[in-house]
């Protein structure tokens, strides 16, 4: 308003009267209001829109995953009779390691449930408790061989059928030749439940398994173990190589042709699809230098490939953001520029370098096409010692999960998810907190 | 002492004095940025325990003189300098020159206060360190309390020097740059207009600490005030346009200039 008065003020042409004028109508004033008002609409329409989807997409994830966090276990006495296990006199260690655990639960569990000489009957029985519920003993007499001749109390992982079944995911209305879960064996589980042996417990195996057909002894340890390995690979080759990189270009390398060609071809390869890198990887990596397939080495090198750029540009960025007063103050008191650049301008680029480096592994992370290239899509069953072993990776785990059919397995897809997000988030996380704490320290 | 300004390339005349005195001779020193020339060949004596002032209008050669002093303009693509610059008789840009060496024995304050991010400690004693002239804890923590109270500093950081030196005021850092750049000793100090991002109060507190530093270096301060040129100077040195106009004492160049440039300029007419 004081604009306007100021402006007729000193303008008196009777155009500049009439203009002024015209701002002032009323009509033109609602309409200019009008059309702030519906942009604003429309800006949180759209925001509205993409939370909605966001929402519903944790949702979802949430609801089919945190299942898999749980798992149905039976609570079995398991009578750990030495005949029965196979052994005798004093048992050395190797014994233990190969004695018969799976007879004697099976007959304690034939015990618990009352189960006479009929094979089929047997059959459903046994069908209850995982394949692995054996190994379960195994490991607890390993660790104290005194419980041999005693009489245990263990929980111990239910079949995926049943787990399934008692987590409501397989009804009982379906007509039993449908059902994988039979009128027997529901009665039997009545009956346990009814006494107490079942419960559902934190499922360790999930972190610790690798592959497994059977969907209860199937984790993604490997995976877990393999993406950190990758990721360390990706550290160690992505960070220096890439800041070596950017330290050229930035302070030393002279401005031409060349450099223009450089520096347009690193922005072009920060967009090459991953795919492109994978197929790089194995043409590179596996036929040429012939290093092993599966291997987290060789999909972490990739992953470094497509990591590089990300790195090089935002350690530019970084370099181009230190102040040029404070490389002028450090060459005023007879800095080389070596100095220069160590004592002064990487350690003030460096939030801004590792924000990139963060960023950029967190992208690396979730990446699937290349790996699959590189043969990281494999049925892996043991723990990765070293880089250089058979491993999966997070997200060719999803993937691989994704096909199963299996309800247990669909479960246990949404929880990869949410693990593999939570990851992210906390990379991310980690990324813009390093951005606020060091954010303008001059 | 008469300077004579020539109506092309300025050449000042410096005359003859005890040779000892003299620190910094230059003579027909041209500056290039690409094509362009900046600095016309301009000759200039500057004296040990002295105080030389380099005024003149905007964008007319002041900085890029001084940054000829310290080699500072090796650092811009595209700039190049000819003519001599000898220091102590010895041409700053002899090959056999050792920059390092050189801005250690000519140090630079500049427009801006400009301290490391580091602590007040730390930003003082940066040069000793990297030039090796200090090894112990005893010798850097003599020279970083000897450096600041000859910057008039000490009392006002002596309880806080883990600080960062960002934290001072805008008076305080510049003080404290000026203490970073005595630390490693140096024979020629430069100042490129130090005092204009200061307060009147902080202004006479650096210029104060120009006329003590005077006992011990020689001083190149560039600035825009020519009461601040005619309070701490003794020589005053005016450029124009790229060429050096009038070189003199200071009381001559404001009282009785010869130029009618210099003139022009000191009453406000040029500028
Ligand atoms: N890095 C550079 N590249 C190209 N030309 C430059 C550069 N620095 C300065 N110049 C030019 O050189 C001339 C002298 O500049 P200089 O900075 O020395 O002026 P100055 O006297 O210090 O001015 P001011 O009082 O505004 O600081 C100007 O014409 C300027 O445009
Ligand atoms: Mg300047």
């Amino acid at each position: 308003m004081t604009d306007i008065a100021a402006d007729s003020f000193s303008i008196t042409s009777s155009d500049a009267r009439a203009r002024n004028a015209r701002a002032l109508d009323s009509s033109r004033l609602r309409a200019r209001y009008g059309a702030e008002k519906r942009f604003r609409v429309y800006g949180a329409a759209a925001i509205v829109f993409g939370l909605v989807f966001l929402a519903w997409l944790f949702g979802s994830l949430v609801i089919q995953g945190t299942g898999a966090f749980r798992q149905t276990q039976i609570r079995v006495a398991v009578e750990l009779d030495a005949g029965e296990l196979g052994l005798s006199g004093t048992p050395d260690r190797e014994a233990l390691e190969k004695a018969e655990y799976q007879a004697a639960l099976r007959a304690s569990l034939r015990k618990t449930l009352g189960v006479g000489s009929d094979r089929g009957e047997r059959r459903d029985a046994y069908a209850l408790l995982s394949n692995g519920a054996d190994l379960e003993i195994r490991s607890r007499v390993l660790a104290d061989p005194s419980l041999v001749g005693k009489t245990i109390n263990l929980w111990l992982t239910a079949g995926a059928d049943v787990d399934t079944m008692l987590k409501g995911n397989i009804s009982r209305d379906v007509p039993e030749n449908k059902r994988r879960v039979n009128n027997r064996q529901i009665a039997w589980l009545d009956k346990l439940a009814a006494d107490g042996r079942v419960g559902r417990h934190f499922n360790a195996n999930l972190f610790t398994k690798g592959a497994s057909s059977d969907a209860e002894l199937a984790g993604m340890g490997v995976a877990i173990v393999g993406s950190l390995y990758m990721m360390v690979v990706v550290l160690l080759v992505a960070l220096p190589i890439g800041v070596a990189a950017a330290v050229y270009l930035e302070e030393f390398a002279p401005r031409n042709r060349w450099t223009d060609v450089i520096e347009v071809n690193i922005n072009n390869l920060a967009a090459v699809p991953s795919i492109v890198f994978g197929l790089l990887g194995l043409a590179i990596f596996l036929n040429v230098f012939g290093m092993p397939r599966s291997a987290p080495v060789v999909g972490g090198l990739v992953l470094a490939l497509m990591t590089l750029p990300v790195v090089i540009i935002a350690t530019r960025a970084a370099i181009k953001a230190v102040p040029p007063s404070i490389r002028e103050a450090a060459l005023g008191v007879g800095a080389s520029r070596m100095q220069v650049i160590t004592h002064h301008v990487l350690p003030l680029a460096m939030p801004g370098i590792l924000t990139g480096t963060i960023i950029g592994m967190a992208r690396a992370l979730g990446e699937t096409a290349p790996l699959l290239l590189v043969g990281m899509v494999a049925f892996v069953v043991s723990q990765p010692a070293t880089p250089f072993d058979p491993a999966t990776a997070l997200p060719v785990q999803i993937y691989m999960w994704a096909g199963a059919s299996e309800r247990a397995f669909v479960e246990r897809t949404s929880a990869a998810i949410l693990i593999l997000l939570a990851f992210l988030i906390t990379m991310n996380a980690t990324a813009v907190i390093l951005r606020r704490k060091f954010e303008r320290r001059w | 002492m008469i300077a004579t300004a020539m109506s092309n390339g300025a050449k000042a005349d410096a005359k003859p004095a005890a040779e000892h005195d003299i620190k910094i001779t230059g003579r027909d020193v041209r500056v290039f940025y690409g094509d362009k020339e900046a600095l016309h060949g301009v000759d200039v004596d500057l004296r040990d325990r002295e105080v030389t002032s380099l005024i003149g209008p905007s964008g007319c050669g002041k900085s890029t003189y001084l940054r000829c002093l310290n080699r500072m303009n090796d650092t811009i693509a595209g700039c190049r300098v000819t003519g001599s610059l000898m220091l102590d008789g010895k041409d700053i840009y002899d090959k056999s020159i050792d920059v390092v060496q050189l801005r250690a024995r000519v140090g630079m304050v500049f427009q801006k206060p400009n301290p490391f991010p580091k602590s007040i400690y730390e930003n003082v004693a940066y040069g000793p360190r990297i030039h090796g002239i200090a090894s112990s804890k005893a010798d850097f923590d003599a020279i970083v309390e000897n450096s600041l109270r000859k910057a008039g500093l000490w009392n006002e950081a002596k309880d806080r020097l883990d600080q960062p030196g960002t934290g001072l005021s805008g008076g305080q850092q510049q003080r404290l740059c000026i203490a970073r750049a005595i630390a490693v000793s140096p024979e020629v100090i430069l100042m490129d207009e130090p005092c204009s991002a200061l307060d009147p109060i902080a202004t006479a507190t650096i210029e104060e600490l120009i006329d003590e530093l005077r006992e011990n270096f020689a001083i190149v301060i560039v600035t825009h005030s020519m009461q601040q040129a005619a309070r701490v100077s003794q020589k005053t040195a005016f450029f124009h346009l790229g060429n050096l106009v009038e070189f003199g004492e200071t009381r001559q160049i404001f009282t009785n200039p010869v130029d009618t440039r210099t003139q022009a300029y000191i009453t406000g007419r040029i500028g």
